[in-house]
This record gives C-alpha cells, structure tokens and sequence, in this order.
C-alpha cells in the first residue's frame, strides 16, 4: 500500500490532531508524503510556462510542507482545499519572480517588470493589493498596456487548453479527466496486487502518467518510445488492471 | 461599477470563442479587463484568470471542437462568470464532463462559489469571485 493510501486509511484529521499534539516529525512526514501527489498534479497543471516542470515540483512540494505546518485541522476546512491554495500562490509567486521564458515584445516585459516593482510598493502602503487603475497611474502606463503585460508576465501557458501538442491529445488527456478511477483509496487499495503483476515499464509509465500527472508526449520523451506507443501500452494496461480489479471482484463476491 | 451618483450598475460581457488554444487568451483577458474596471486588487484579478481558464477546461474536457460561451457579469463588488460549452454536433454529456477532482479543488481556491449544470443541454459552469479588499 502507498503512503498515501495509507494516510488517507488512518484519517488526514487524525493524523494532524496527533500532529498538533506532540510536533513529532514522523506524523509530519508521513502526511507530507501523502500529499505530494497533489503537489505534482499542481505543478503539471502549471507547466509549459517557461518554467521547468522539476521547478514548478519542487515549488510546489515545498508549498506542501508549509501547508501541513500551518493547517490547523479545527477549522473545519479540508487539508487538500487548504493545501491547494497554498500551492497555487507559492506558485504564482514562482512565477511572478521567475517566470520570464515569455516570448514577450520588450516594452511589455520592461513594463511588466516596472510593475512587479510598483505592486510590492503600493502594496505595503495601501496595505492591500493595488488596483489596475492605481499601476496605470503609478506607471504612466494605460489600463490597458498594464493589462497586457501581466497577461504576458505570467506566461500563461498552462498545461491544458494552451498545450502545444494538443493536436496529438485531447484536452482530457492534460487535465486528467481520466484519472477518476484512480482518485479512490479504495481503488488504489483494489489496484495494488494488480498493478504489482504489470510489467516494470507498465508500472512505470503509468506512474508517470497518473502518479506525476504526466502527459503521453512527457512520457514518451521519459521512456524512449513514441506517444502513439506509450498511449498503446496506457491502454493495454489499463485494460489489463480493469480485468484483473473484474476477477479480484469476483472472488471477493463468492 | 460605480456611476458618477454612486448607484452601483451591473456590467456585462458576452463573449464566444472556438475551443482553440490561442483564443483561451481572450476568456482570461476579458475576465481581467472586467475585474480591472470594477477595481478589483492584482491578487484577485490574477486568481480570476487561473479560474476562467479551469472553469473552460473543466466543461471541455477531450474536446478538439465546439465553442465556449462566456459571460461575464460584474455587480457592487462581485463578478460572475458562466460558461456553456456547445460542441460541435455530437451530442452534450453530462456538466463538466472534463472536471475532474483537481478542476475542483483548483476552482474551490480561487473562487469564492462555482457549480456546474446543463443549461439548454449544454454542459455550463459558472463562479463567483468577490473583491477581497476595497480600494480607498
């Protein structure tokens, strides 16, 4: 059983009750582990921004740890809603300092750059984010110009709708609208002793693709082999999980 | 928005675009101008963006075609955004047939609501995003 199954198995709330009880660090990493999943979903999400996919992991794994620092389980709000929103600022905020692999005209990155400037200051005066109009002024800069370069500023590029192989895959393929059945504990536990008797490459692959949130270009590249192959074995295994989790039902029944 | 007599009026956007990677641009780019004008902060006129473009994705799913339905409504310190995705002649599957978990956790930290319907049988999703600090 993966760690996270494990976790989830033991009860998150539990676990970060014991945690806030005795600060012991093994319960910290063992809900930190559990939850890098999420951290890589995010990061893939966030990719093709100019940023290095490992980067955007490594931000976002951090982004994690703080979150299983600071989440005060009593609050009534869930960790991963909780941890998401930290991830998608630390995120952000990676982005905003170094995401500039912007194919950007150089007035708009000079801009931009001027407003990263103007937005910390204005900030700390008004004690709030400042507004559109308050960086036109502050810059001299139309409402507009200001508009384009944080457009711009940001890369924007996710993963998805934006991906430039999108010609070889579907837009589910990039946002994981596959990835429902392997979402469950339950699955996952159902899916153990299955994926055990893949082959190692399977095993791999699909790791890739549904652990890290890979696309099947991302894996190709990984793996040494062509998408269309690397989409020929995804289905050929999933095929092959779904018969053996059909049988495993089956026994179970009689 | 706020008029000269300090009513506050409701601004809306109507926008439509193919299901085309270049053009999801223009979703995020009219969700920014709209929040610009009502004098949303950067912070929230940034996780506005992100929110859109999820709320797109996560009505289209594995489709290469079809078109993205988008309006925008702007009230005292609130913007809504629905979307209705009309594919391009088979038929429409269930609201967000593309969302998956992460759609929504993702949506779920950036919006203060969202949801998701069939409307007219086209997929629909929509949010609600709220000004998190009053400018002066």
């Amino acid at each position: 059983m993966t760690d996270e199954a494990r976790v989830q198995g033991e009860d998150t709330k539990a676990l970060f009750l014991e945690l806030a009880a005795t600060r012991d660090t093994g319960v910290r990493d063992r809900l930190v582990t559990a939850h890098l999943g999420l951290a890589h979903q995010l990061a893939r999400r966030y990719a093709n921004r100019g940023e290095p996919y490992e980067d955007l992991v490594q931000v976002a794994s951090l982004a994690i740890v703080k979150s299983v620092d600071r989440f005060d389980p009593e609050r009534g709000v869930e960790f991963t809603t909780f941890a998401t929103r930290t991830v998608i600022g630390e995120l952000k905020r990676h982005f905003r300092d170094k995401g500039w692999a912007v194919r950007a005209p150089r007035r708009v990155q000079e801009l931009y750059l001027e407003l990263g400037k103007v937005t910390e200051s204005l900030s700390q005066e008004l004690g709030r984010s400042p507004t559109v109009a308050e960086l036109a002024t502050a810059t001299g800069a139309s409402e507009e110009a200001v508009l384009e370069a944080l457009e711009a500023g940001q890369g924007y590029r996710t993963s998805s709708i934006d991906a430039t192989d999108r010609n070889e895959e579907t837009l589910a393929s990039h946002i994981g609208g596959d990835d429902a059945s392997m979402d469950t504990v339950e699955d996952r536990e159902l899916l153990a002793p299955a994926l055990a008797k893949l082959a190692p490459r399977e095993q791999r692959i699909l790791q890739l693709r549904f652990g890290q949130g890979l696309t099947q270009s991302e894996i190709a590249a990984r793996v040494g082999i062509s998408q269309m192959h690397v989409s020929r074995l995804l289905a050929a295994s999933l095929e092959r999980l779904r018969r053996s989790v059909t049988e495993a039902g089956a026994v179970e029944r009689r | 928005m706020s008029t000269a007599g300090g009513q506050t009026a409701t601004l809306a956007v109507d926008l439509s675009i193919p299901v085309q990677a270049d053009l999801v641009v223009l979703a995020r780019l009219t969700a920014a101008t709209v929040a610009g004008r009502a004098g949303f902060g950067v912070e929230d006129i940034e996780d506005l963006r992100l929110a859109v473009e999820e709320l797109c994705l996560s009505l289209v799913g594995g489709a290469k075609d079809g078109r993205l339905h988008l309006t925008y409504e702007c009230e005292g310190d609130a913007i809504t955004v629905a979307c209705r995705y009309e594919d391009a002649g088979t038929p429409a599957g269930p609201p967000g047939q593309g969302a998956d978990d992460l759609s929504l956790r993702i949506l779920d930290a950036l919006v203060d609501e969202h949801g998701r319907q069939i409307r007219d049988g086209h997929p629909s999703a929509w949010l609600c995003k709220r000004r998190s600090d009053q400018p002066a």
